[in-house]
């Protein structure tokens, strides 16, 4: 064994691993990408794709799991030119640490799924790349997929395959680059992905406002992201830290400019009312942004979480109507109110309520995400699509089958 | 782009400098965007590209003119937007000018248009015909429902309510300054303008006098030639350009002159290029000589010293005539007198696109028309105006027909506002009209 | 320039196929005189030409989706147009092909300004989606220099870029849903007023695809509040090495610009003659543009300057009025204008690393004396994507074949050096046979079974893209 415990106990919300049976899988860590290759293309059964095992999502996939941490190491990086190229099994941490030591990041504020999900583990770049893990810059730097620019992976025939480059203005052929972030390991294994990367910024500032109501929340956030002064995240929460609502608007760059712009965001948001402030400290600015970037608000929580994209207007929409159903919901806004996290009572259905946009049920139990979709239904003409490119990629359907629906 | 005329074929001038135009142009289509037909109709044949395009086809390989060709050379309104927009400097002025002439040539249109067209050469240039059509025009616009032809129609619709009288102010004759004389200029008086509207020159003149100017209107001058050419006419605009520049380098030569003044721009544009026009013929150089000379009156009005007026509580939106703001690249010049004067200024949006005079493009082509004066009515109400002016008298029957908002020339406000009269658009409607003053 | 034989079936049923045409379209949307479609036989890329069987021009999702149905059935081929601006042919017709032009849908369907996005139907032209909400304060980010006459259809079919998008992103970082029409006359929406996908990434696989995957009518745009200020900088340098190394150390000093473009001394030359925006005469020109309010542009400014003077350039200028602004963009923005003036010339699209630059201009200026053709050098540094105009007289026999000779070597050396064979442009016919330069067979495989999914009968733009020999076998199996 390799020292996994067993599974969950049957009715607890919260899995401590993800639904691995005791003795059935094996985990298999090829070290080469033609390896992989090999191992793909002479499988017979379902595979399991997975990074760091950080991010379980997804209806359970039963099968032999193939891991590619084996693929590390970062292969190319020019500052100069914001480009780095890495194996998909690089650890996300030691790419943070290779851009820091340069000044740089990635753009898009991978979010850490391990203190909501309860999960261990080290999350692999490979991994935020296959189901396009994006934080609060989202917002105005892309998703993870918009600051993609190559990959490289084996398709369920065992086919070693590349889309994409190392550069930003790319449009050679489709873009299949961006087919495969969020494709959650369904159409290929990725084996190196290469990234637009972003410098640090010289400062950071948060404006905050205590007391607003869900509402006048979206509305302060979309007042501010309508501005001029380039807002890099815009979140609320009817309950933070202390209990009380909080919208939090951050802004970066030169020292001067987050200065005058905090200002100018200040005297814009004060018709909101609330209390508003500014936190200029860069470790209080980067605490509070993780806290929301991580969902902290609903570790450890008890309910399953949901996270739902909609226009940012009918995010409160979305809950006023949950509202009314369930008491005691835990709620975060990000991306100016289009990112919804809601934690609801086990099993709960939040697509039973209608709205404009997608729901995908992050952290719940083994058994509600077997008979839940755990990503939103397709209408059926987008979902034979979706089937068909499945089909094309994974003709034998073995890669982690099942798992989008 | 790659052209297939064969020697033989450019050893005519036309075809030569058609050959050199064709060449200018890349197909980028960026022309299609400020084009008023293709954003109306939205087909790549009723744009300038798509238009160059047909007339490289008919003219490389001598086709006898398609009426469908024809169909989409008669649209262009020729309002020039796309000469403005061209980054590779294409002329297509000249080109489709030319076109237009070949298409005379050899193309047999159906009877009813031959003779319409016929009926208008023989009618607009000629202002005591154009005065008699017009009022036979307000007698039959009751019966207008009879007419069976949309263009016809639009020709009732098109006569104005009131017809003035003959202006002596526009015969031979010579107008003194009433201040220190700066200049000496020569006032074109047009053809239809004088039929349809006696104040612009009347306006023209004492803002002139008053400023410094001598302004002589020459003997034998008449129509500048625009609309006949604009048909494809060649020979005949030729013939009343030729008198014109006669006329003209008769007083250069005799008492000089400083300019040639237009005040209708759709004219100017032409004068201006009397020297294109005219450059194989013998009267070349004299063409070149007053294409030089020539002026909107607005060029003149920059050179001469507009007094500040007062600030006027009045907003008038200033219309840019497509023959003025792209035939001539004049685009400031009476938005800054109009400030000067005292009046507040603004510009309708899209205000690059025609009103769909062009000419007789609105008699016709009445649909096309008809789309375009909404589009730049609506535009225009929408700044709400006290006033709309505008330099170019095709505009302002366009434009006027299709508002009650008062429209009047720019020079008529410039006139007013330096101690002239107030233009008859403003007084109040009732009233009588006042005698027009003789002014010498 | 090969293109498929043209399918004698569907030409021997022409007169039946605008017959059926005109059953669903209005009459003046059917073009089908031979006269008449010549119009449509190529895009802005000249070259190559091919009437159409017809033209059709509808009005309305439903109309495209009538259209499309009554294509599919007769195993009509259809070819999308926008404006027809596209250089690398994306539009260029067969003979059994049908011209599906979007230019009569250009209307403005929503505009919130609290959702920040604007959804309008695809024949809109770029510049006016800006247009839509400029008194609001609001534009469209990306900007491709052809932006007053592109359509945004065209945009969507080839992910277009512009000076702007070093900040901004390109078309497939802003748009974030479409109404598209399938082959079938399927109408299908994908994506929204929300961001990302719920599944797989249709979207981003749509945008890209040159019209292959369907035609969309009407898409949901991101907008943004336009910045407080912009200025640019003007900077002239003795070498190409050093203007690139100045790039890299912007970049790497933490400053995003808004733009930077370059010029090499040819291309200066021609727009000097031709625009006379008062350029020095050097080897290389830089115009760096940063946005925000004053004092922020001051600041970065400050900083970028420094930069530059580390480098001894042999101007900098900068601008104190939004007139000396317009006069340092103005030669940038009328360098194809000026270059077109010599003489006819061919633009290329090709992307190399910001690192490569030097490398790449100096080889380029190598080929230039073997073939013995003037190339000037034009190109949005800050993300590599250049711009090379190569002059040649399209009146000459065999120049443009030398041309395209020498602009395939050029791209060859752009995949070389870690790049790609375009960045803005698209692959159209103009690149197709190059592909096999950047890609594998396999990876041309796995695109082309992307469209077997969306178009199995490969009747939307097939000749497009891929080599017609990768293809074959496909687009022979649909007919």
């Amino acid at each position: 064994m390799t020292g996994r415990e067993g599974p969950a106990p049957l009715g607890s919300p919260l899995p401590i691993h993800p639904g691995i049976f005791e003795g059935q899988e094996k985990m298999m860590t090829p070290t080469t990408e033609a390896g992989l290759a090999d191992l793909v293309a002479h499988a017979r059964d379902p595979l399991r794709i997975q990074g760091g095992g950080t991010r379980d999502i997804g209806a359970p996939v039963q099968g032999d799991v193939v891991s590619t941490t084996g693929l590390s190491g970062v292969s190319l990086y020019e500052p100069g030119a914001l480009t780095l190229v890495a194996g998909a099994g690089t650890p996300l941490a030691e790419i943070e640490a290779t851009l820091a030591a340069e000044g740089q990041r990635l753009a898009f504020e991978p979010m850490d799924h391990r203190g909501l999900l309860g999960t261990s583990g080290t999350s692999t770049i490979g991994g935020v790349v296959a189901g396009n893990i994006s934080g609060p810059r989202r917002i105005q730097a892309g998703a993870c997929r918009d600051s993609l620019l190559g990959v490289r992976f084996v398709d369920g025939a065992g086919r070693v395959l590349k889309n994409g480059g190392r550069v930003m203005k790319n449009v050679t052929g489709y873009d299949l680059v961006k087919l495969m972030a969020g494709s959650w390991g369904t159409l290929g294994v990725l084996t190196e992905v290469s990234l637009k990367v972003q410098a640090l910024p010289e400062a950071v500032g948060c404006v905050l406002i205590n007391g607003l109501s869900d509402k006048d929340a979206v509305a302060a956030m979309s007042a501010a992201l309508g501005s001029p002064f380039d807002v890099s995240g815009a979140a609320h929460t009817p309950s933070g830290v202390d209990g009380h609502p909080v919208t939090m608007i951050r802004i970066e760059g030169l020292e001067a400019s987050v200065a005058y712009r905090a200002a100018k965001l200040t005297g814009a948001l004060a018709r909101f009312g609330g209390e508003v402030s500014v936190e200029r400290d860069a470790n209080k600015v980067a605490a509070g942004w993780a806290w929301v970037r991580d969902v902290a608000l609903m570790q450890g929580g008890v309910g399953d979480v949901w996270r739902i994209s909609v226009k940012p207007s009918d995010g409160q929409k979305v809950i006023e109507k949950l509202r009314a159903l369930y008491a005691d919901l835990g709620v975060l806004y990000d991306w100016g109110g289009g990112l919804v996290w809601v934690q609801v009572p086990e099993g709960t259905d939040v697509r039973s309520v209608s709205f404009d946009g997608h729901a995908t049920l992050i952290r719940s139990s083994h058994e509600t995400r077997v008979f839940l979709p755990v990503f939103h239904p397709e209408p059926a003409s987008l979902a034979a699509l979706s089937r068909g490119l499945r089909a094309k990629f994974d003709p034998r359907g073995i890669l982690n089958p099942g798992l989008m629906g | 782009m790659q052209t297939t005329f064969t020697e033989d074929q450019l050893k005519d001038p036309g075809i030569q400098r058609a050959n050199e135009i064709l060449r200018a142009c890349v197909h980028c289509g960026f022309c299609t965007a400020t084009c008023p037909t293709y954003q109306v109709l939205g087909d790549e044949l009723d744009s300038p590209r798509g238009r160059i395009y047909q007339i490289k086809d008919m003219l490389e390989n001598e086709r006898v003119p398609d009426a469908k060709t024809v169909k989409h050379i008669d649209r262009c309104l020729s309002c020039l937007a796309c000469m403005t927009t061209c980054p590779s400097g294409v002329h297509y002025m000249h080109l489709v000018d030319h076109a237009r002439e070949y298409i005379e040539e050899n193309y047999r249109r159906p009877l009813s248009d031959r003779v319409l067209r016929w009926v208008l050469a023989q009618i607009l240039p000629y202002p005591m015909r154009f005065r008699w059509a017009l009022i036979g025009a307000k007698l039959g616009r009751p019966f207008r429902f009879l007419m069976p032809d949309a263009r016809l129609k639009a020709m009732l619709d098109m006569a104005p309510k009131s017809i003035p009288p003959v202006s002596r102010n526009d015969d031979p004759q010579s107008f003194a300054p009433v201040t220190e004389k700066k200049m000496r200029v020569a006032l074109m008086t047009g053809c239809a303008q004088k039929a349809l509207n006696t104040d612009i020159n009347d306006a023209t003149i004492r803002l002139l006098t008053r400023l410094g100017c001598e302004v002589v209107v020459a003997e034998g001058a008449g129509c500048c030639g625009a609309l006949t050419h604009h048909m494809g006419k060649t020979s005949e605009s030729h013939a009343t350009a030729a008198k014109n520049i006669k006329a003209w380098c008769a007083e250069m030569d005799g008492k000089g002159l400083d300019a040639i003044v237009i005040n209708t721009s759709g004219c100017g544009t032409t004068v201006k290029d009397y020297g294109h026009m005219f450059r194989n013929d013998a009267l070349a150089e004299d063409a070149a000589r007053v294409s030089a000379l020539a002026m909107d009156v607005s060029e003149v009005l920059m050179k001469l010293d507009l007094p500040d007026g007062t600030d006027k509580d009045t907003v008038v939106a200033y219309h840019a005539a497509c023959s003025l703001q792209h035939g001539q690249q004049i685009k400031t010049y009476p938005k800054d007198l109009l400030k000067k004067a005292g009046f507040m200024v603004v510009e309708p949006a899209d205000s690059h696109l025609c009103c769909g005079s062009a000419g007789t493009y609105n008699l016709m082509q009445p649909e096309i028309s008809g789309q375009l004066k909404a589009r730049k009515v609506r535009t225009l109400e929408a700044k709400n105006p006290d006033i709309i002016a505008a330099g170019n008298i095709g505009c302002m029957m366009q434009i006027g027909s299709g508002t009650d908002v008062p429209i009047v020339h720019t020079v008529e406000l410039l006139d007013w506002a330096t101690g002239g009269p107030q233009p008859r658009a403003l007084t109040e409607p009732g009233k009588t009209v006042p005698d027009i003053p003789i002014l010498r | 320039m090969d293109m498929p034989t043209p399918n004698p079936e569907v030409l021997a049923k022409k007169a039946r196929i605008v017959a059926r045409l005109k059953e669903v379209l209005p009459v003046d949307a059917v073009i089908s005189d031979e006269v008449e479609v010549r119009a449509y036989e190529c895009d802005a890329l000249t070259a190559y030409r091919c009437p159409p069987l017809a033209a059709v021009l509808p009005a309305s999702t439903e109309e495209v989706a009538a259209v499309l149905k009554v294509c599919h059935a007769e195993n009509v081929p259809v070819v999308p147009r926008g404006a027809g601006t596209s250089l690398a042919g994306g539009s260029m017709p067969t003979a059994d092909s049908i011209i599906l032009g979007v230019a009569r849908m250009t209307e403005v369907l929503e505009t919130d300004y609290e959702n920040r996005f604007i959804r309008v139907q695809t024949g809109r032209t770029n510049l006016s989606v800006s247009g839509a909400v400029e008194e609001e304060g609001f534009f469209y980010a990306p900007d491709p220099s052809s932006q007053l006459a592109c359509a945004i259809a065209g945009n969507i079919a080839m992910n277009s870029g512009g000076a702007h998008c070093l900040k901004y992103g390109v078309t497939t970082n802003n748009l974030m849903g479409v109404t598209m029409v399938t082959m079938e006359g399927e109408v299908i929406d994908i994506g929204g007023a929300y961001l990302d996908a719920g599944g797989l990434d249709l979207l981003g696989v749509i945008c890209g695809s040159e019209g292959q995957l369907g035609v969309v009518t009407e898409a949901t745009l991101r907008i943004l509040h336009k910045p407080e200020g912009a200025r640019p900088v003007l900077m002239g340098f003795d070498r190409n090495e050093v203007a690139g190394q100045c790039v890299s150390d912007i970049i790497k000093a933490g400053i995003l610009p808004v733009a930077i473009e370059f010029m090499d001394r040819p291309c200066i030359r021609a727009t000097e003659a031709f625009a006379g925006a008062g350029y020095p005469d050097c080897e290389a020109l830089l115009i760096v543009e940063v946005e925000g309010s004053d004092e922020e542009i001051d600041a970065q400014l400050e900083r970028i300057l420094a930069i530059a003077r580390a480098h001894s350039p042999v101007e900098l200028r900068e601008s104190t009025s939004a007139d000396e602004s317009a006069r340092i963009w103005l030669g940038r923005k009328s360098a194809f204008g000026a270059m077109g003036q010599i003489n006819d010339y061919m633009c290329l699209d090709g992307t190399i690393p910001v690192s490569q630059l030097p490398y790449v201009l100096r080889r380029i200026g190598e080929l230039s004396k073997d073939y013995g053709l003037d190339v000037g050098n034009v190109f949005h540094a800050g993300d590599g994507n250049m711009h090379p105009l190569i002059l040649f007289d399209a009146n000459k026999p065999g120049d443009l074949e030398k041309c395209e000779a020498f602009g395939a070597d050029i791209l060859r050396l752009c995949v070389e050096v870690g790049g790609c064979l375009t960045g803005e442009h698209g692959v159209g016919i103009e690149k197709r046979d190059l592909m096999v330069d950047q890609y594998l067979p396999e990876d041309l495989d796995i695109q082309m079974a992307v469209k077997d999914v969306f178009d199995p009968k490969w009747l939307l733009n097939p000749a497009k893209v891929f080599p017609l020999a990768s293809s074959e076998a496909r687009r022979m199996a649909a007919e």
